[in-house]
């Protein structure tokens, strides 16, 4: 099964910038502890299609969850590609099915890909059910984060903040 | 898109290298990866080809550490070069905060850098950017090939936006750490 964004979507305007606040980092870690529970999954992740981890829960993905969540977000780009050559534009989702250890990975409108983690004891019916109820509760998180992006942003991102980054690129990126 | 997680203190912004095959952009990423202080770095990760070619990117993450309290980080990408591999560039590009345009100064990849940067406005559109407003710097590399091309040439025909513009040597480091740090603070000014 292949995922991909629609064509819409990916001529929209993106934003420059997505800020997660405390609270909805709590949300959305509450729903990926209960969908992991439910599931009985090893992990569950929330990446962001650029490939940045917003949120991992489970101990097995962890360690390499930044690794994870450059190559996920790859292959579902990827995936939305070879969609368009089939005509394609509703393939949401993507299993990789291993001896081990399989990976579902589902969209969350156009923004997020949600990966569940999990082995042979779990039925991927399962996973697909509950992951589709997630990604609704997660649809909404997402309408907040984007609506309280620009001002949760302007509590960080301040003229000392900048000038502190860039005296740190200067004293990290020499020859 | 930038991420900023207020919650875990952390930003993330990625950074995509972007150039026709052959032109540096894994040999960047490589100086980088052996040059800066190993725990500002993680593992570089390469899918490559079995005669070591960029087959899907590769990927270079940078933690700058905390600044204010918050952990910085800098996903740095390539794409893969060779003309084949246009939709998988596409794929890649997805979600970049700022892009290094790395050239091939050589006389004889003229028309290969003009066709790539071309193709690259047009990827951007795609993924509803604005390549007017958005980070982007450009890096001549291989300033060392007795065929490359005057910087004023270049200039004149491969950056019309007029963008911040490094002279490299990339196999010897030259040029590397300039690009991402005029790159980083284009990304950072953005946020």
């Amino acid at each position: 099964m292949l995922g991909a964004y629609t064509e819409g979507g990916a001529s929209m305007e993106q934003l420059t910038n997505l800020v997660i606040s405390d609270r909805e980092l709590a949300s959305i870690s509450t729903l990926l502890m209960k969908l992991m529970n439910d599931t009985h999954a090893t992990s569950a992740m929330l990446i962001d299609k650029s490939g940045q981890v917003v949120a991992v829960q489970g101990t097995g993905s962890r360690r390499n969850a930044t690794t994870l969540g450059a190559l996920l977000a790859g292959v579902f780009s990827s995936s939305r590609e070879v969609a368009k050559l089939l005509d394609e534009k509703d393939f949401r989702n993507i299993f990789q099915q291993g001896v081990q250890e399989n990976i579902y990975t589902s969209m969350v409108e156009e923004q997020w890909l949600l990966v569940i983690i999990f082995d042979r004891l779990t039925h991927i019916g399962l996973v697909k059910v509950l992951s589709k109820k997630a990604s609704e509760e997660l649809v909404r998180v997402l309408e907040r984060v984007r609506n309280d992006s620009s001002r949760a942003r302007s509590s960080v991102i301040n003229l000392q903040f900048r000038s502190s980054v860039e005296d740190t690129i200067d004293l990290l990126f020499r020859d | 898109m930038a991420l900023i997680n207020i919650a875990t203190h952390e930003i993330h912004c990625k950074i995509v290298y972007y150039g026709i095959g052959y032109c540096g952009k894994t040999t960047n990423l490589q100086h980088v990866f052996k040059s800066i202080n190993p725990n500002a770095r993680g593992e570089m990760l390469s899918i490559a080809t079995e005669t070591e070619r960029t087959l899907f990117f590769d990927f270079l993450p940078l933690d700058l550490g905390s600044i204010h309290g918050f952990r910085t980080r800098f996903h740095l990408y390539t794409v893969p070069g060779q003309i084949l591999y246009e939709r998988t560039r596409l794929a890649v590009l997805n979600g970049a905060d700022g892009i290094v345009f790395v050239t091939d100064s050589q006389a004889e990849k003229f028309e290969e850098n003009v066709q790539s940067i071309s193709e690259l406005e047009i990827n951007m559109r795609r993924i509803g950017k604005d390549m007017s407003t958005f980070p982007c710097v450009i890096q001549w590399n291989k300033r060392d090939m007795p065929n490359a091309l005057p910087v004023s040439v270049l200039e004149r025909y491969l950056n019309r936006r007029r963008v911040p513009s490094y002279e490299a040597i990339a196999s010897d480091g030259k040029g590397v750490f300039a690009t991402l740090r005029a790159i980083s603070k284009s990304v950072m000014a953005q946020l």
